[in-house]
């Protein structure tokens, strides 16, 4: 397979930028669609009867964390692609900081949950922490000794100061990490000192980013069920993080490829490269989603099992079982071949796969537990506890849509910001020439 | 001896450099040979492009490799653990939904043999070990090891003729071109 050489003079000199006209009119209706779905849905969250509040909290839930995942592994990208000091990825980094730079938007999308209004349905520990009478630490102390325990790390103060962490700590990383790469793009004599920046600034916020990741883990789905908690959590909403980013990427580079732009820095091989990793996520997912439920199963502890007896009770195991062979055998096996992987084309269908297996991982994650928890909560409005909230359906699809309307929208202004990739960067000729 | 009959292996060259190697090796394989080679002191990237090689079938051996490893670590566990002297732990049932216990041990198993697939498949496919390999009877050939470029095309291909090749191979940049001879 004999390629052109790629030499500067194949490089924009001035950048290649995004055709706004081009991609007007599916900006348009993005927004259109996510203002019509986020009017909907505030009402469906604040002023609709608690028969609709209720579903409804989860489901808003469900759509925000599934696009907070795409937007953090963006931002993961980008900070591994700088601390590794990887050239391969340089013709691609900026897709990278387009998708992370989507963060800070995603999280405004999480503010509902600051409401008492929507917490009442989706964090069973917070009413009781307010129903308590007097000081609540020694009044769980008596009568509900768990939540006493973990007090010093459940307790409202706490969970709202970690909530301001966690939107502004990623997003300052993006925002500076962005910044720093773009002003390159003009600079009339770049050199490599922003690289070298980029690197140093790149490593503690991978600490910021592993907190991240796992903490909202923790605090916006771990919580649902304060009596249950597993410590593989973190690294398996991980495992499916940096897969379905990096399936977005893939979306993006075909979808740029395919109006003209990108070309000749953006090749089958990086196509290659990006294939192999989502390859080797779909593996670690696996590896981490069998290691969790294995260690829950051996040691057998009702707080634990908890989880799993939810989602084998009714047409949820159903479900379980396909998301062993959906989400881990069909994409291993077909991601197997080395063809396919540096087809953009066909890698894109498995990009759309493994996005729709993610959709179904998340809503296992968050929308079992609604039936359970309503009917625990709220027995007087909800009635019993049930395995599924009839007609609840709905408004997850339009959680979701709404919700993946807005990242669909702030993804293609981001992408029409600067130029596509980083033209002036030292190391554009070695990442377009990549062979691998 | 005078009496020791030798056959003729085929051309070896030199050529200068890594890309030297790599647009010769393009030439060659567009005029078509078959049983030729590049010796380099290191890899090069492309170059198997450049040869036009086929893709190995070993990748397969590998898959039926790795999946008798997990056949042989089913069987092993639920013989054992389920059929003979079924185990039970914290009255978890023994049947075929224990299936979890024994993954563990299906997926080494499969590594295992897969890895072990991986080497002696390899070893199998390129003929190694071997004691001797006619270039050795090259003097110029030991440069490599350490800073030399070579093609050799050899005798047995069909398109191998004695004056042919060796101009092909002056042609495209050879130097040193040499006549291998084995001993037979």
């Amino acid at each position: 397979m004999a390629h052109h050489h790629v030499t500067s003079a194949d490089i924009a000199i001035n950048g290649d930028h995004l055709d706004s006209s081009k991609v007007s009119k599916v900006k348009r209706m993005a927004l259109i669609v996510a203002v019509l779905g986020s009017v909907a849905s505030i009402y469906l969250l604040f002023f609709a009867s608690e028969k609709l509040r209720g579903p409804f909290a989860y489901s808003w839930l469900f759509a925000f964390y599934y696009f907070l995942t795409l937007s953090i592994g963006g931002v993961f990208w980008t900070l591994l692609h700088n601390v590794s000091n990887s050239s391969w990825g340089t013709s691609v980094r900026r897709t990278f900081e387009n998708l992370g730079s989507t963060f800070p938007w995603v999280f405004l999308f999480g503010l509902p949950l600051l409401f008492p209004q929507v917490q009442v349905y989706l964090y069973e520990w917070m009413n009781i922490h307010r129903a308590a009478p007097g000081e609540v630490k020694e009044y769980l102390h008596h009568h509900e000794h768990l939540l006493s325990n973990k007090h010093w790390f459940m307790n409202l103060p706490f969970w709202y100061g970690r909530f301001a962490f966690y939107g502004i700590g990623l997003s300052a990383v993006i925002y500076g990490l962005r910044k720093l790469s773009t002003a390159q793009d003009t600079d009339p004599n770049p050199g490599t000192a922003r690289l070298l920046t980029a690197r140093y600034h790149s490593n503690y916020p991978l600490i910021i980013f592993a907190l991240t990741i796992t903490f909202t883990g923790f605090d916006f789905l771990m919580g649902l069920d304060y009596k249950w908690f597993s410590t593989m959590w973190g690294v398996y909403l991980f495992a499916g993080t940096a897969l379905n980013s990096m399936a977005v990427i893939v979306l993006v580079c075909t979808w740029l490829k395919s109006m003209g732009h990108l070309k000749h820095v953006t090749t089958s091989e990086h196509f290659h490269i990006m294939g192999k990793l989502m390859f080797a996520f779909t593996t670690f997912w696996a590896y981490i989603a069998f290691s969790q439920f294995f260690l829950i199963w051996y040691a057998n502890i009702t707080e634990e099992t908890s989880y799993f007896s939810i989602r084998n009770t009714g047409n949820w195991n159903i479900a379980m079982y396909f998301l062993v062979f959906g989400h881990f055998v069909v994409p291993f096996v077909v991601l197997l071949q080395a063809w396919l992987k540096k087809n953009p084309k066909m890698l894109s269908i498995v990009a759309v796969y493994t996005l729709c297996m993610h959709a179904l991982d998340h809503y296992l994650i968050t929308i079992p537990e609604r039936g359970v928890s309503l009917g625990h909560i709220k027995p007087e409005v909800f009635g019993d506890i049930q395995v599924a909230i009839p007609g609840a359906f709905w408004g997850d699809i339009l959680a979701f849509v709404t919700i993946g309307a807005a990242f669909l929208f702030i993804l293609i202004r981001a992408l029409g910001q600067h130029s596509l990739y980083p033209n002036r960067d030292p190391r554009i000729l070695e990442s377009a020439n990549v062979s691998n | 001896m005078s009496t020791t009959r030798k056959r003729v292996y085929g051309y070896l060259a030199e050529f200068k450099s890594a890309s030297a190697l790599y647009k010769g090796a393009e030439k060659i394989r567009d005029a078509g040979f078959r049983k030729w080679d590049c010796y380099s002191p290191y890899p090069i990237h492309g170059l198997d492009g450049a040869m036009g090689m086929k893709r190995s079938i070993l990748p397969w051996f590998v898959f039926f490799g790795g999946m008798t490893g997990t056949a042989t670590a089913f069987a092993l566990a639920y013989t054992t653990q389920v059929v003979i002297y079924p185990t039970v732990v914290q009255s978890k049932p023994v049947n075929i939904f224990t299936v979890p216990a024994f993954f563990p041990i299906m997926f080494e198993l499969t590594i295992l043999f897969s890895g072990f697939t991986v080497l002696f498949g390899l070893l199998g496919l390129i003929q190694l070990p071997r004691l001797n390999h006619p270039l050795f009877a090259s003097d110029q050939f030991r440069k490599a090891t350490d800073d030399g470029f070579f093609i050799a095309i050899e005798a047995r291909d069909p398109k191998f003729t004695p004056n042919g090749t060796r101009d092909l191979l002056a042609e495209i940049g050879g130097a040193n071109i040499e006549l291998v001879e084995e001993e037979d």
